[in-house]
């Protein structure tokens, strides 16, 4: 998140940004007109960069150039071959963008911790964040003990179909431990405690979240009607 | 003040019981836990915190243990968290969240806490255990003994009377066991209750009043502070106990670079993440000599040895074994690592079949000459991840062994471990040793290094800025 | 190592368990996701090559948490990850949530520690994550118009149309029943052989 005064940039809160990627989704799938759909991905883009993201958006305008140039310029004159295979997955692919594009502004700017704490705004039980969390904390802890594992199968010089199994089943065994160690830490320090949880991380909604919000929905409703 | 009234518990599935467990505990009081390993300290203190009966499942429960009035096995394990903190060893699997202040804060948002009466816990918490340095940063990139003192910070904040610290040091170095040290006395002087249990003494000797020491899950004697402090060193080795007194290693140092018999490693420079963890590294290593690596955390001891296994390749340097510069894939032929966390390295369905593994063409009597050495024998049907902690590092250091490499390099073996076995793992070193291995072990267990290593390499490097 | 048995309702340790498992499925489920994108064919054997190896951690957590909701929680995480990253639609949420009460439903019938119950939930699960290309067919005449509007050749719409035929159709969903027949065997071999062994089970 940017340092006050370093960069003026735009912060949304998290429960805007998701609602923001649930329109993002309704345009991308009701809209039929090529125009409406540049300008969508056009106008996200520019939202982006506006709240920090400016490589990103330059890989993903990249991305969106080359889908439009692959099925405009290459399928229609290109081998057949090409055309038939791919034609499907690229204009899945340009669809998919309006979600990408405010997808990777989530994974960019807003901590996992945000996330989570918007989601308990949003009345999500616990029963669902709790396992959320956990699974995205997971990740990183994961990536290390495959290394770690894999590092061992290369000294005891491991090959072939028996490499799957020597993975997997010490991954499987680490993550038994690891839950069952975790637990132990979480449930001592009160994590099935029914009373309303509380947090530091302070949501208030501001000017720009209304201004957003309002600026989806009428878009929502031109891809809708006039799309 | 916590009650342990005529407890006897047997799990279920795992090894280890109680039988008629009589302790009481006052306010304040600074109590250790310590015996041999699977003595039932660690068991003890799950009677404390809740654990049995609320999160193990199954198990045989009879006896009554009560902590501040409530009784633990009527009382919910949340409410039982007000009073009761509790540390773990394993620094890696404590924290909940990804961000350091999320973690130190996590129990009282637990608790439903008002956000300001957060604030101002969190800013007691880091001010009380001097933990500026950990705040704002992601808990994956911090080094174990940063992570448990998070860990002990995280539950510091709940302001709990009683602290349950479970084996809290078996993964760290010397620096993060005095920080440690310290953390205890600060809350020893807030007047809260601890109530450790331990294989490493020394740096709580002066700081426990009563020291209860237990066998095959049976209280044999409590001590008083001054009584414990009292026992000779013969009684103690008896006992099974590691030493009391701050292990000092008065080692001759490695060998200059070059030798002709042996390893020898040359102006080395290794480099992860594209940022240089040392350079210009040069010692020799000969056959029949152990050699012991130190180094505070963040100098690079485990790198080194994934680079000298050939899990790593070298930005600079040489790597010479009997004379003859070795690249990567050549010495990851000509080495046997046994890890930190020997988890990583175990794959087969039985302690047997890992031995065979390391050993293709083995003789069922060397086998079983090693397995009985480390007091394995009896399991060799049993499936590796079925044995304890202590057991599975001897089982790894055992195929290690077997696996007859000429370099054989051990990464901190004795962690966890109690007093005998970690003479055990010593002796076989030692004997490796003597069958003309190289042997290399990177350890922060000074009273280990004293008996095992002839000579010391130090790292002390550390890296620029932050760790 | 403990299951849970005790109590109906998910504990913390049975979401943390679940949470945990979540991330291995997640991660296997994306690897083939991105081996799909590489060719259609691929994309639409996907879900039958998750099933294949994905098994495992299912079968494991079933084995663990045996309550409901976990299997419904394993799914609403995977999609929800999805979601938020951006790369889902609301047709696979759809198929998502309807496969993971599903196979809830079977779990809570064969009473949650049958080999038997689990594959068969596990089967119903693995058909879940057809709604990632289901799209194709669902919006065909969709897709086709616009691809002829854009003067596209005839011969190369009917090329297009080939490969989102019925037969495939069939073949997206019959390749997740067989991948998690196999899977849940594989999962069963890897339990008699290790996880029961070494008491995790």
């Amino acid at each position: 998140m940017g340092a006050p005064g370093k960069k003026y940039m735009l912060k949304f809160d998290p429960r805007t940004e998701l609602l923001f990627l649930v329109l993002a989704n309704v345009v991308a799938f009701t809209q039929h007109s090529l125009w409406v759909e540049i300008t969508w991905v056009v106008l996200l883009l520019l939202l982006i960069i506006a709240c920090g993201c400016t490589k990103a958006a330059g890989r993903l305008a990249l991305a969106f150039g080359i889908c439009l140039f692959l099925q405009y310029g290459i399928f229609p004159i290109g081998p057949k071959i090409l055309a038939s295979s791919f034609t499907i997955l690229v204009s899945y692919a340009r669809r998919a963008f309006p979600c990408l594009i405010v997808g990777t502004l989530i994974i960019q700017k807003t901590s996992v911790k945000e996330l989570m704490v918007a989601l308990r705004e949003c009345h999500i039980p616990q029963g669902l964040i709790i396992p959320l969390s956990v699974t995205i904390r997971y990740f990183p802890a994961l990536k290390e003990e495959a290394g770690y594992i894999r590092d061992a199968m290369k000294l005891r010089d491991i090959h072939g179909i028996q490499k799957i199994e020597y993975l997997l089943v010490p991954v499987m065994i680490s993550a038994t431990t690891t839950a069952e160690e975790l637990s132990a830490a979480a449930v001592t320090r009160g994590v099935e405690n029914p009373a309303h949880k509380t947090s530091m991380v302070e949501m208030k909604f501001g000017v720009q979240d209304f201004l957003c919000l309002a600026f989806g929905v009428v878009f929502c409703f031109i891809s809708v009607t006039a799309g | 003040m916590v009650e342990i009234q005529d407890v006897s518990f047997a799990y279920e599935k795992e090894q280890g019981t109680l039988s008629h467990i009589d302790l009481k505990i006052g306010q304040g009081e600074c109590v250790l836990l310590c015996g041999e390993s699977g003595c039932g300290k660690t068991t003890v203190t799950k009677l404390v915190n809740g654990l049995i009966p609320h999160f193990v499942v199954g198990g045989a429960l009879t006896g009554r243990a009560s902590v501040n009035g409530m009784e633990v096995a009527d009382t919910e394990m949340y409410r039982l968290a007000e009073q009761v903190g509790s540390v773990f060893q394993n620094p890696k699997s404590q924290f909940f969240n990804i961000d350091s202040d999320s973690e130190i804060t996590f129990g009282l948002e637990n608790a439903g806490v008002a956000p300001e009466k957060i604030k101002e816990r969190l800013e007691a918490t880091v001010s009380a255990l001097e933990i500026g340095p950990l705040l704002g940063r992601n808990i994956f990139s911090m080094s174990g003994g940063e992570k448990q003192s998070l860990a002990f910070a995280s539950v510091y904040a709940m302001n709990p009377s009683v602290f349950v610290l479970d084996e809290p040091t078996a993964n760290l170095d010397a620096e993060a066991i005095d920080i440690l040290r310290r953390q205890i006395m600060q809350i020893k002087k807030e007047g809260r209750t601890v109530i450790v249990a331990e294989h490493r003494l020394y740096f709580l000797m002066d700081l426990i009043d009563r020291a209860v020491f237990l066998q095959d899950g049976k209280i044999i004697r409590i001590f008083s502070g001054d009584e414990f402090r009292g026992i000779p060193e013969q009684q103690r080795i008896r006992m099974g106990l590691r030493s009391f007194t701050d292990p000092v290693m008065e080692l001759p140092c490695a060998r200059p670079p070059g030798t002709k018999d042996g390893l020898s490693v040359e102006n080395l420079s290794c480099a992860f993440d594209r940022q240089t963890v040392f350079e210009g590294i040069s010692f020799s290593a000969n056959p029949g000599e152990v050699l012991g690596i130190v180094g505070y955390n963040g100098a690079g001891k485990t790198t080194l040895t994934r680079c000298l296994c050939g899990l790593l390749k070298e930005e600079g340097g040489t790597i010479r074994l009997d004379g003859k510069a070795l690249n990567r894939k050549q010495r990851n032929r000509a080495c046997s690592l046994v890890m930190q966390d020997v988890n990583h390295q175990l794959f087969s369905d039985s302690v047997w079949d890992e031995c065979e593994m390391s050993m293709p063409e083995g003789r069922a009597e060397e086998i079983e000459k090693i397995l009985k050495a480390f007091d394995l024998l009896e399991f060799k049907e049993r499936h590796p991840m079925a044995l304890s902690g202590g057991q599975k590092q001897r089982l790894a250091v055992a195929a290690a062994i077997l696996s007859g490499k000429r370099l054989m390099v051990f990464d901190e073996p004795t962690s966890g471990l109690d007093y005998r076995h970690m003479l055990g793992v010593g002796r076989m070193i030692r004997e490796l040793a003597g069958q003309k291995c190289i042997v290399l072990v990177v350890s922060h267990d000074r009273e280990f290094m004293e008996k095992a290593c002839d000579r010391i390499f130090e790292m002390d490097g550390r890296r620029d800025g932050n760790g | 190592m403990s299951n849970s048995k005790n109590g109906k309702g998910l504990k913390g340790k049975d979401l943390i368990t679940i949470g945990i498992f979540s991330a291995i499925y997640f991660v296997i489920n994306f690897a083939f996701m991105l081996l799909g994108g590489i060719h259609p064919v691929l994309w639409m054997l996907m879900p039958g090559f998750i099933a294949v190896f994905a098994g495992i951690p299912f079968m494991l957590m079933a084995a663990k948490v045996q309550k409901p909701g976990a299997v419904f929680l394993m799914g609403l995480i995977t999609a929800l990850i999805y979601f938020v990253t951006g790369q889902f639609t609301l047709v696979i949420l759809i198929s998502m949530a309807s496969a993971c009460v599903l196979a809830e439903v079977i779990r809570s019938m064969a009473k949650y520690d049958s080999f038997k119950g689990n594959s068969t939930a596990y089967v119903i699960f693995s058909l879940g994550m057809t709604g990632s290309p289901l799209p194709i067919w669902l919006f065909k005449a969709d897709f086709l118009a616009q691809i002829t509007e854009q003067g596209m050749p005839a011969d190369y719409v009917s090329a297009v149309e080939a490969l989102s035929s019925n037969a495939m159709l069939v073949v997206l969903f019959v390749a997740p029943i067989i991948g998690g027949i196999i899977g849940a065997f594989i999962a069963k071999g890897l339990f008699k052989k290790h996880f029961v062994k070494a008491g995790i089970v």
